[in-house]
């Protein structure tokens, strides 16, 4: 992972795919200080991770499941938007 | 040119409520966005938890398309912006699906299963003001969301539209018998298509609802393809919507990044272990699969494949009920005749499955007694089945009622005397050899009697009076 | 002057709320006429939670978070909502989106973060008053120490995640703030145990943690790790750390030397795995359902990438973009996955640990509370690199207490122990030591 390089185009694509917009300054800016972070993650390299599993969470539980019991929520769930229409969220257009 | 296609299914899984929190899955007569609650709507603050029926389901689904399951399964956000996502990541599995390497038969030919994971249902998307390209805004119904789906992927085994089509209606019929699935809610089954033609490029059709429209947009897809093919056109990968309207398929546009879900595990569930204890539960009570179900008919019923087949793959109700029919009345075969030949049809007509209508076993095999009794002809069953399809009403009281059961003798022979007396042309001729005239002459005892007779009885009589009546 | 007027006082003095509520409720408990600060990602019904961001303007969480409610239940009233770093991204309690709260020692300094404002409350409330606080990298235990206060972060899944607003799911930790361990270890006492709405809360009962807090460290066994006092952190801490290490060992505990060879490589696994998760939670805030809206304009792409670039500070758009980045294909397996094992390596350090010893104490934090000028002169890899102590014992999820162990240049600081899963107990017993020999 040492390899990998951090410049301007890469964090444009990646911005876009968060749905963030960046000016070229902020893009320079970003990309000056992903670059100093990403190269200090590299240090991970140094760690031999051969056969260790990863830990999803720092205890790991299992089999914590639901009944499958239906039960109604009392509320208004278009309480906290402006963009509402006949009982209906109204979103933005998909193309 | 040979087509290749591979299909990824989601199936709405029958629980009672959503995969990971308690709302209902049932939407019938909800007002849009009532069936919700912060978590199925991603509120901040809100966290998951899964239902335990939902993964019994895809066990015993994977169990039944043969897959084998892993240990140890988890979920994984698949990550992707879009407005029917209440949190712009869907709970999926992606690195542990919960089984893989499946296959269902067709005949002999064997289509392989590559995974069947279980993940949630999106929102449903209502364009306002045209098309998903036109629309200037959406309604967006959260009522569906989080509703637990099955996804199960296929190899690229299926070489037509007609194989896709009949492993889809196989599959469906396994959901069916297995209990996980409710075949008369629309929109349970959904489907994207990989299609390609002689190693071309793979394109993705999405989102297709409905057996006849896969039908529809495979067709559209394969022959668009091999057109292209033969004008030297190369087919390139995309994504392309079909729309059920005008059966066509059309490109949509896509980002590169789009493809680029940044999978991570879902980090507010926990792993589920499939503990043997709780699969092999789960197994030994798995209902019968519908290939076991035919073979046990041909063998315990005496009864053919072809309508064994018919009976099964039909649906599960419609083996219920026939099995329930044979513990009422004596001969399987009759009964399997009568279903597939006359009350299908009959259902069919009045577009009823059998679970819908009014049809039990009780008042059908009634319907057959009456025949053995002699109290009504097979011609006037035939007749009653209609109206006892639609009305479910006992065939004895129908017959009571509308005078429908066979004529004493001696009215018979009345109707016969009259039909000889007003026919001296069909008799001249069936006494100067053309034994064919007596069918004619039957068929007018019959349409005077409304079928009141027995064939066989009309015909002995009329022979009978015919030879002793004088030249 | 009632209650809530203080809290006006204190808001205006050094901007410690985002919100304040109208009255204060209450009722009979163990927390009866005390008032609990709930940090801004803590939902409580009705009260605007916005976890610091502006994109979260104006939400309403339609339900109370289970440690709220517990607090409730218990006779507490919801005093309001403190400040924070945006989504609790940040060590010195800068990057917000409604104001930078002030460290009561000294205005010009920083109160550390991503809890700032509970500890700014905790340190200058002159009434019963406990308040809620949440870590996924170190937020509790950071400005508990640059205020002077005493901050326990839970063991991983201790208290119930249903009502937070997510940093980090597999990180984040609801702990609580108080002027005396044992004030601390009532209000733990209160939110901690099992809850049927978060799959991933421990199914052990909560104790009676105050019962620990007798002063006492007979027959603990105190590791020192040599990692957490190296290049980096400044003398006058390290000696006052040392200064109550050694009041452990006069009231009874014995000291011994460990070693934590991870410890190293927590920071770069603790900001993988925080920002790959994080950048994944946030994506939901997108200007339709809840939140900061905007007129509805261009197709969604559009309309979504006009919101968030509007609603997120740099912090938060720095943090989703390298959260993105750590996740993608190509580099998953480099960087998420990697780290993920490492955390492995990381919880194996502190399990080896605690087989010898029963306390770790090291310094919460390398420096006293530094200077917004200062802090404004650094980049944002050092800002990261400030988490250097308390990152690893968050990847681990073993509990922690930040517990004041004197003063340099004048301002607090804090002395940091840390226990095995679950051993809450044992943390707040060996705290009320160090902190009744004060
Ligand atoms: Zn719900």
């Amino acid at each position: 992972m040492s390899s990998t390089v951090i410049d301007r185009d890469l964090v444009r694509r990646v911005a876009e795919a968060a749905h963030i917009k960046l000016t070229d300054e902020e893009l320079d800016k970003y990309a000056h200080q992903m670059k100093a972070i990403v190269e200090a993650f590299t240090e991970l390299d140094q760690v031999d991770t051969e056969g260790v599993e990863p830990s999803f969470h720092p205890i790991e539980l299992e089999n914590v499941l639901r009944e499958d019991e239906p039960r109604d929520w009392a509320w208004n769930p278009l309480g906290n938007t402006v963009h509402k229409e006949n009982k209906y969220f109204k979103g933005p257009r998909i193309t | 040119m040979k087509a290749t296609i591979g299909l990824e299914i989601h199936v709405h899984l029958l629980t009672d409520s959503k995969l990971f929190c308690s709302c209902r899955t049932s939407l019938m007569g909800k007002e849009p966005n009532e069936n919700t609650c912060p978590i199925c709507l991603g509120f901040p603050g809100s966290k998951p938890k899964a239902n335990k029926r939902a993964i019994d389901h895809g066990i015993v689904l994977a169990k039944a398309l043969s897959c084998s399951l892993v240990p140890e399964i988890r979920f994984s956000r698949k990550n992707y912006f879009y407005p029917d996502m209440p949190k712009n990541f869907q709970i999926t599995q992606y690195e542990v699906p919960l089984a893989m390497n499946g296959y269902v038969m067709l005949g002999n030919r064997k289509i392989r299963i590559r995974r069947v994971h279980l993940e949630e249902d999106p929102a449903k998307l209502i364009h306002v003001g045209g098309d998903i390209t036109t629309a200037r805004y959406n309604h967006i119904d959260y009522n569906r969301a989080g509703i637990p789906l099955v996804e199960i992927v296929t190899e690229p085994d299926l070489e037509d539209t007609k194989e896709a089509r009949l492993f889809l209606e196989k599959l469906s019929v396994i959901l069916d018998h297995l209990g996980v699935y409710d075949p008369t809610t629309e929109g349970a089954i959904r489907v994207d298509a990989n299609v390609s033609i002689d190693g071309g490029q793979r394109v993705e059709v999405k989102n297709i609802t409905g057996f006849r429209n896969v039908e529809k947009a495979l067709n559209y897809e394969v022959v668009r393809q091999k057109s292209m093919a033969n004008m030297g056109i190369d087919v390139s990968r995309e994504t392309r919507h079909f729309d059920a309207e005008s059966g066509t398929t059309s490109s949509l546009r896509k980002k590169e990044t789009e493809d680029d879900y940044g999978y991570i595990i879902e980090p507010d569930l926990v792993k589920i272990k499939l503990h043997s204890e709780w699969v092999d539960k789960l197994t030994e009570s798995m209902p019968e699969l519908p290939d076991h179900r035919i073979e046990r008919f041909i063998e315990q019923y005496s009864i053919g494949r072809f309508q064994a087949g018919i009976i099964v793959n039909t649906g599960l109700q419609l083996s219920l009920f026939y099995e329930e029919c044979c513990n009422l009345y004596k001969d399987p075969k009759i009964v399997v005749n009568w279903i597939v030949t006359y009350l299908l049809k009959s259902l069919n007509y009045e577009r009823l499955n059998i679970k819908e209508s009014k049809v039990k076993p009780e008042t059908f095999v009634e319907l057959l007694k009456l025949i053995d009794e002699g109290v009504i002809s097979e011609r006037t069953a035939k007749e009653l089945i209609k109206e006892y399809t639609v009305s479910g009403e006992s065939p004895r009281k129908i017959v009571k009622e509308k005078n429908l059961s066979l004529m004493s003798e001696d009215e018979l022979h009345k109707v016969v005397s009259e039909v000889i007396e007003e026919n001296p042309k069909a008799v001249n001729d069936y006494q100067s050899g053309h034994v064919k005239a007596a069918e004619y002459l039957i068929g007018q005892v019959l349409r005077k009697t409304r079928a009141r007779a027995a064939v066989d009885t009309v015909r002995k009589l009329i022979t009978d009076m015919m030879e002793s009546k004088p030249r | 002057m009632t209650t809530i007027e203080k809290a006006h006082l204190i808001n205006e003095k050094y901007k410690a709320f985002n919100f304040i509520a109208e009255a204060l409720e209450g009722g009979e408990g163990l927390l009866s006429g005390v008032a609990v600060s709930v940090k801004d990602n803590v939902c409580v019904n009705g009260m605007q939670s916005t976890a610091g961001s502006k994109i979260l303007e104006g939400y309403i969480p339609p339900f109370d978070a289970t440690v709220v409610a517990k607090c409730r239940a218990e006779g507490a009233g919801i005093l309001g909502k403190t400040t924070q770093d945006e989504f609790g991204f940040g060590t010195f309690n800068v990057n917000t989106g409604y104001g930078v709260p002030l460290n009561p020692h000294d205005p010009e300094r920083s109160t550390g973060g991503s809890s700032g404002g509970a500890a700014v409350v905790t340190a200058v409330a002159d009434f019963p008053h406990l308040a809620i606080a949440e870590s996924t990298g170190g937020s509790i235990s950071c400005p508990a120490s640059f205020c002077g206060v005493v901050g326990i972060t839970p063991t991983y899944g201790r208290t119930s995640r249903w009502g937070l607003i997510d940093y980090a799911n597999s990180l984040d930790k609801i702990g609580c703030m108080g002027k005396t361990v044992r004030e601390a270890a009532l209000l733990l006492t209160v939110i901690s145990g099992p809850d049927k709405y978060d799959s991933t809360v421990l199914h052990e009962p909560t104790q009676d943690y105050t019962s620990y807090a007798d002063g006492c460290a007979e027959g603990l066994k105190i590791g020192v790790p040599e990692e957490y006092f190296g290049e980096g952190v400044d003398t006058g801490v390290t000696e006052k750390v040392w200064t109550g290490i050694k009041t452990l060992e006069s009231e009874g505990a014995t000291v011994t030397e460990v070693s934590m060879p991870f410890t190293k490589h927590s920071l770069s696994s603790y900001y993988i795995i925080a920002m790959a998760e994080a950048s994944t939670n946030l994506a939901k805030l997108c200007g339709l359902r809840y939140g900061l809206h905007m007129p509805l304009e261009g197709n969604f792409d559009e309309y979504f990438s006009e919101v968030r670039t509007l609603g997120f500070g740099e912090e938060a758009k720095r943090r989703i973009i390298l959260g993105t980045f750590t996740r993608m294909a190509g580099y998953r397996d480099a960087y998420y996955l990697k780290a993920l094992k490492v955390r492995t390596k990381v919880i194996e350090d502190f399990k080896r640990a605690f087989k010898h010893v029963d306390v770790l104490a090291a310094p919460t934090m390398p420096v006293v509370a530094p200077k917004f000028s200062e802090i404004a002169e650094l980049e944002p890899i050092q800002h990261y690199m400030m988490d250097i102590l308390t990152v690893a014992p968050n990847l681990a999820g073993v509990p922690m207490i930040s517990v004041p162990c004197g003063e340099h240049l004048g301002m607090p600081v804090g002395l940091h122990l840390m226990t095995d899963h679950l051993e809450e107990g044992k943390l707040v017993k060996a705290a009320s030591a160090v902190e009744g020999a004060r």
